[in-house]
Formats: structure tokens, C-alpha cells, sequence
């Protein structure tokens, strides 16, 4: 019973067989029938034309079937194959002896096919193909009942077709749930394995992403060997340490990793005063209040830069310029600090020999200077000896250089000092106005002599910065006497001062011969001189711009410039106000 | 008696101009020196009215002499003027907590120098 379902759930359950699968039983049969008809003794024929019948109707139906598999567009109307079965079986069955035919069984096969279509009413088409079978004959005279049996014959075979239809009926589709569940599972496993080979792919892509960015990291790490890098926990504790720091510090990785704490090469000293300008109140934090005091910035978000004293395991020092920052993990926490440090040695040595350098030229330069200055003014003050006019040109000629040359050191001394950082200042509250009218007022003799007109144009004359009223005015002599210098016979320089909410604004503008757009970035850099001017002839060595420039940075101002070959240039100057607290105080 | 003064300086051409302005201001010379240390032996030994020091010299440098001078009380008389290539604010104020009663900055004009000095001699005499 068992091998039976399964040979019928085998036979309903093959997945899409085609029409002509499901004819070849019905064929097969029917061959095996007329074999068994032809060479059997003793089986009728008692009704030729009807076996005849059955015979070419089965076989059309065969052929059809075959059709229908070779063109499966047609395919659903398959279930005519089995219906036109029923037909050739009636009639076959009908002309071999009708009811003590034994051929009346076969009428099982298309009950199968039909019935294993999905849908109830299919038991009915099954159970009425039957009828048409087995009863049909009968009814329409070909086959007349001979007794009662063949009756109950004609009529109990087609209800127990009908509960074979209803039995196949559900067995199928039973089985097509169960292959559509198995179907959707298989679906489900397919999708997985596809999830799990694209996530394969994906992890390997990534893992080659790490690999390449690990090996990355270890040839940077490796290569900054002139900066320490040094990893620490929050306590200090040191958990990274580069080839830099085992070079700067002198001591291999593996003794300082896990070991040592960052402020141990850190002067106590430096760590204390600077806890102390932190403000830290003694004993208030657990950590080790020197090294807050070093990760101060670090620990607020700031990026903080500043010059550090490291000292080695053997005791000797050397300045850094260190830099500390905080390592966060993915949720933001600070898991500690990186702090990379440069060695400044050779740069303080630099600053040194140029501070050096500076103090040389200061005292060797001006002291020649002083000679011919103080002698000329000997020769000029001599009374007993007269000095010829033409003596006094040119000793005024010698005088006016001597002076250019003392201008040009005083240049170069401050434009040193600026650039090491020793940039003096006298800051106090300045009305700008007297400024810019001073700086007109001492440059209008000159104008005047070069035949140019000059003009003040003050639209903000209560403006107030705080800065050194000495170096603002230089700045303000040095745009005037540029504009001067630049500009033909004829031509105007305009001063004006204007205001804004937060700055003044000091501009400079005049009718000269401009400067060419492609020069106006190197124009503040030193010892530059634009082709207009050297073409022009007018002197200078590049050195004005540079401190002007220097002052107003100084000044946390601001300096612009716009400039048209031969329409003119402005310069523009901004300036900070002076808080209005710090101007009624002043 | 016009007052004393000793001029030093490395630089004999400044040396020069200093001591004709001191001429010129009625100042007798009565010691000249060409480094700190014989600055220090001059001034000792004349003990001078006043003292005209340049203020980078070899050996003691001029501060240093000031320094020393004020530091001997044999010397309370003795008036300094630091002469120095270095203008600044901070040159002029390290000459003056030195003890010097006066600082001028090189180039200095020998007319200027002259009046200046015949002004501080009138003063103490």
C-alpha cells in the first residue's frame, strides 16, 4: 500500500509532466490491449467498427498529445487528450465484449490524469469521463444490458472511479503543497546561499580593504622616524611608541609599551607650572595632575601645539614642539591620547644664529653709518672752512644716501624681528583719524614737489583701535609714500578712513601705473618688486610692503589691494575696532 | 677745571667723532679705550666726571662697566652715557637700570652729542 501512494504521489507529483508523459501510459495500454487482442485466443471482438473506433480515436488522442508537447503554448488544452481517452475506451471497451470486456480498466489511466489536475471539479470532469466510458455505450443504444449485473456493473464502476478520482484528487494536492512548501524552502535556500556568497564576497573585499589599510598604516608608522608618536592610554600609560620616539628617546618599543607613562619623559617642572596656569587646585583629580596639565587641550577637542622639554631615560633634554590629541572609539569615548612631537633643537638654533646674525648687521652697519653721518655733519658744521655751494650738493648727495642706506638696515632689522617673533609693540587706544592725518600731512611736501595732488576723505573720525600708534603710522607713511612714488605728474593719491561695525578701514588709492594682476600675490612677500616699477625705475628694494603687512597682521588687521595697470592701485587696510569698554576707559 | 671724560669704543673713527663733540661741549679728555677692560682700568684710575661707554665692546661690554661703577663707591661721581647701535625700548631700559644717566643711539649727530653732554656737565658743575 505504501509503495502504491508512493508510485501514485511518484506519478501526480512529477513535476510538470507534459501531455505527452501523461498519454504514454494511456498508449502503452492500449499497445499492450491489442497485443493481448490479436494474439490471445479466446478474447472477442464483438463489435469491429467500435474497436476500430476506439483504436484511431486513442490514437488521434496519442498524436494530439504529442502535438501538444512540441508546441507547449497549447499545452492547457491537455486535457482534452484524456477526455477524447475516455471516448476511445468506451468504444474500445464497448467493441471488445462491453461490461466482460477486459479492457474497461484502462478507463483508470485518464481518471488519474484528470484527476490529478489541481481543482475539485476535476474529480467531476473524471467521474463524467467515466460515465461516458462505461455508460455512454448504453445509453445511446450501441450496447444493450443483458441482466441486472451489468447494470450494477455500469453504474458501481464509475463511483468507484469517482472515489478513485476524489482520492487521486486530493492526494495531488496534498503533494502540490508539500512541492510548493519544498519549492519556497528551496527558494528560501537558494536566497540564503546567495546572502551567504554575497556576504563572502563583501567580507573578503573588506578584509583586503583592512589589509591593504593595515599595511599602510605599518609602512607610515615606520617611516616617521623624525617625529615620536607616542599612543597612551587615559591614564598616560604608553601602549604605541614609533620608531621615531625610539629614536628621539632612545628607547625600544618593548620597554616603553605597557611600562611607561608619557609624562615620565616630561620635565616635572614643566608639568607643574603648567597645572599651575591651568589653575588645577592640588590633590582634585585622580589622574596625575601633570599629565592633565598635558592633555588639557587634547581632552577639551582642541588641537593644541606647544613647545615641550623632552627628557631620555640617560637624563639629557632637548626641546619639542609637541602636539596632543585624543583617541575616541566608535561610540566617541576617549580611550587616551596621541602626542607627536618634532625636535626643535636645530630650529632654536637657527632662531638663535639668526637673532645672532641680526645683532651683527645692527651693530656693524649702523656703526660705519654713524662714522660718515657724524663726520659729514662735521665737515658741514666746520665754521673756519666754509663749504663751496657745489661742496655743499654733494655732501647733501652723500648725506641723502647715507640716510637710505640707515633706512634700508632699520628695514631689515625690523623685518627680522618680525619673522622671529620679536615684533614689539606699544599698544594703547588710537583715534585713527590723527593718524591718517598726520601721515597726509608730512607726505603733502612731497606730493607737492612730485606734482601730485593729495586728498583725506575721513567719513569715520571717531574711529579707535588699540594698537602702537608709532607702527600704525608707518604703516599709513609707507602706502602714502608708495602712492606717491608711483604715481606720474599730475596725477592724485586719495586717503580715506570709513568704518563698518567691527573695523575701520583705511584705504590708499591713486591714479598711478598699477601693478600687473599676476604679480599681486607675491607683492607682500620680501624684497619683491613689481615690472612696473622696476620698468619705471622707481626705487626701492621690496622691503615696505612686507613690514607694512607685518604691522597690520600684528594688529590682527587685514590688508587688501586692487590694482589696474595704468588706471591705478588701492591699498586697503583693515583694522579691529577698539571695544567699546577699552575706548571710554581710554 | 673743565669736567673729565673717558670715551670708549671698539670703533677708533667713533671714538674720534665722540671726543672732538666732548671738545666742542668743553670736556677735557683724559682717557680713551678701545675695549671694556681697559674702559674699566681708564675710568679707575682718572675717575672722570663722566664716562661716554659704547655699549658692544669687547671684554666687559659697556652695561657691564656701568654695572661695575655703580657697584664702587669710589666712583658715585662718575657719570655714564651708554652709546649703542640698538635703539629699542628695552636696550634703553636695561642702559638705564644699569645706572647710566643718559643713552644715545648710534648714528648720533655730534652737534646733538655735544649740546647733550654740555647740558649734563652744566648740571653737575
Amino acid at each position: 500500500m505504501k509503495k502504491f501512494y508512493r508510485w501514485l504521489v511518484g506519478y501526480v507529483s512529477v513535476d510538470h509532466p507534459s501531455v505527452g508523459l501523461k498519454q504514454l501510459p494511456t498508449a502503452i495500454a492500449f499497445v499492450v490491449s491489442l497485443v493481448v487482442l490479436l494474439f490471445v485466443p479466446g478474447i472477442p471482438i464483438t463489435n469491429q467498427v467500435l474497436t476500430a473506433s476506439g483504436i484511431g480515436l486513442l490514437f488521434l488522442a496519442t498524436v494530439l498529445a504529442a502535438l501538444l508537447t512540441a508546441w507547449p503554448k497549447f499545452a492547457r488544452w491537455g486535457i482534452v487528450v484524456p477526455l477524447i481517452d475516455f471516448l476511445a475506451i468506451g468504444l474500445y471497451r464497448a467493441g471488445t465484449g462491453g461490461s466482460t470486456s477486459l479492457f474497461g480498466a484502462m478507463v483508470v489511466l485518464p481518471v488519474l490524469w484528470i484527476a490529478a489536475e489541481k481543482g475539485r471539479r476535476y474529480i467531476l470532469i473524471a467521474a463524467a469521463g467515466t460515465v461516458v466510458a462505461l455508460i455512454m455505450p448504453y445509453e445511446v443504444g450501441i450496447l444493450k444490458f443483458h441482466d441486472g449485473t451489468d447494470i450494477v456493473r455500469a453504474t458501481f464502476s464509475p463511483l468507484v472511479y469517482l472515489l478513485v478520482a476524489a482520492i487521486v484528487n486530493e492526494l495531488a494536492r496534498q503533494s502540490r503543497s508539500q512541492l510548493h512548501s519544498i519549492h519556497l524552502l528551496v527558494d528560501e535556500k537558494e536566497r540564503m546561499l546567495q546572502r551567504t556568497f554575497e556576504y563572502a564576497s563583501q567580507l573578503e573585499e573588506s578584509e583586503a580593504k583592512f589589509r591593504s589599510a593595515d599595511r599602510m598604516f605599518r609602512g607610515v608608522w615606520a617611516a616617521v622616524t623624525e617625529q615620536s608618536v607616542i599612543g597612551t592610554d587615559v591614564t598616560g600609560l604608553i601602549d604605541a611608541w614609533n620608531p621615531g620616539a625610539t629614536k628621539m628617546l632612545g628607547l625600544p618599543w618593548r620597554e616603553a609599551e605597557g611600562k611607561r607613562y608619557v609624562f615620565e619623559f616630561h620635565l616635572d617642572e614643566e608639568l607643574e607650572n603648567r597645572a599651575r596656569e591651568l589653575n588645577y587646585p592640588p590633590g582634585a583629580t585622580v589622574l596625575n595632575p601633570g599629565f592633565s596639565a598635558l592633555v588639557e587641550a587634547a581632552r577639551l577637542g582642541e588641537a593644541e601645539s606647544r613647545e615641550w622639554t623632552y627628557v631620555r631615560d640617560d637624563g639629557t633634554q632637548f626641546p619639542v614642539s609637541l602636539s596632543v590629541t585624543k583617541r575616541v572609539d566608535e561610540s566617541g569615548e576617549t580611550i587616551g591620547y596621541l602626542f607627536v612631537a618634532a625636535d626643535v633643537t636645530q630650529a632654536r638654533e637657527v632662531a638663535r644664529l639668526k637673532d645672532e646674525f641680526v645683532g651683527l648687521i645692527s651693530h656693524e652697519l649702523r656703526t660705519p653709518l654713524s662714522s660718515i653721518l657724524g663726520y659729514l655733519e662735521l665737515l658741514r658744521d666746520d665754521d673756519e672752512h666754509p663749504l663751496s655751494e657745489e661742496q655743499e650738493q654733494y655732501l647733501g648727495v652723500a648725506e641723502r644716501n647715507a640716510h637710505r642706506l640707515l633706512r634700508l638696515v632699520g628695514d631689515l632689522l625690523f623685518t627680522a624681528q618680525v619673522e622671529s617673533g620679536k615684533f614689539p609693540l606699544d599698544l594703547r587706544d588710537v583715534v585713527l583719524q590723527q593718524i591718517v592725518t598726520a601721515a597726509v600731512e608730512s607726505a603733502r611736501p612731497a606730493a607737492t614737489a612730485a606734482g601730485i595732488t593729495i586728498n583725506e576723505d575721513v567719513s569715520a573720525g571717531d574711529s579707535v583701535t588699540y594698537g602702537d600708534p608709532v607702527r600704525l603710522g608707518q604703516v599709513c607713511d609707507n602706502l602714502i609714500s608708495n602712492a606717491i612714488k608711483f604715481t606720474p605728474r599730475g596725477g592724485s593719491v586719495t586717503v580715506s578712513l570709513s568704518a563698518s561695525d567691527k573695523d575701520a578701514i583705511i584705504t590708499v588709492r591713486d591714479t598711478g601705473m598699477g601693478i600687473p594682476a599676476s604679480e599681486l600675490d607675491q607683492l607682500f612677500s620680501r624684497f619683491f618688486r613689481a615690472t612696473t616699477a622696476t620698468r619705471n625705475a622707481v626705487p626701492g628694494v621690496g622691503l615696505g610692503l612686507t613690514i607694512t603687512k607685518a604691522i597690520v597682521t600684528a594688529h590682527h588687521g587685514e590688508m587688501g589691494v586692487q590694482s589696474e595697470e595704468g588706471v591705478g592701485t588701492q591699498f586697503s587696510v583693515t583694522l579691529p575696532l577698539a571695544a567699546r569698554a577699552a575706548v571710554t576707559a581710554g | 677745571m673743565s669736567p673729565t671724560v673717558v670715551i670708549a669704543d671698539d670703533d677708533s673713527d667713533i671714538r674720534a667723532l665722540v671726543k672732538i663733540s666732548a671738545i666742542r661741549a668743553g670736556l677735557e679728555v683724559v682717557g680713551e679705550a678701545a675695549d671694556g677692560d681697559e674702559a674699566w682700568a681708564a675710568i679707575q684710575r682718572t675717575v672722570p666726571d663722566l664716562a661716554i661707554l659704547d655699549v658692544s665692546m669687547p671684554g666687559h661690554n659697556g652695561l657691564e662697566i656701568c654695572r661695575l661703577v655703580r657697584a664702587d663707591s669710589a666712583l658715585d661721581e662718575v657719570q655714564i652715557l651708554l652709546v649703542s647701535a640698538a635703539a629699542d625700548d628695552a636696550s634703553i631700559a636695561a642702559g638705564i637700570r644699569a645706572g647710566a644717566a643718559d643713552y644715545l643711539s648710534k648714528p648720533f649727530s655730534p652737534r646733538e652729542l655735544a649740546s647733550r653732554l654740555a647740558e649734563h656737565m652744566g648740571g653737575t658743575r
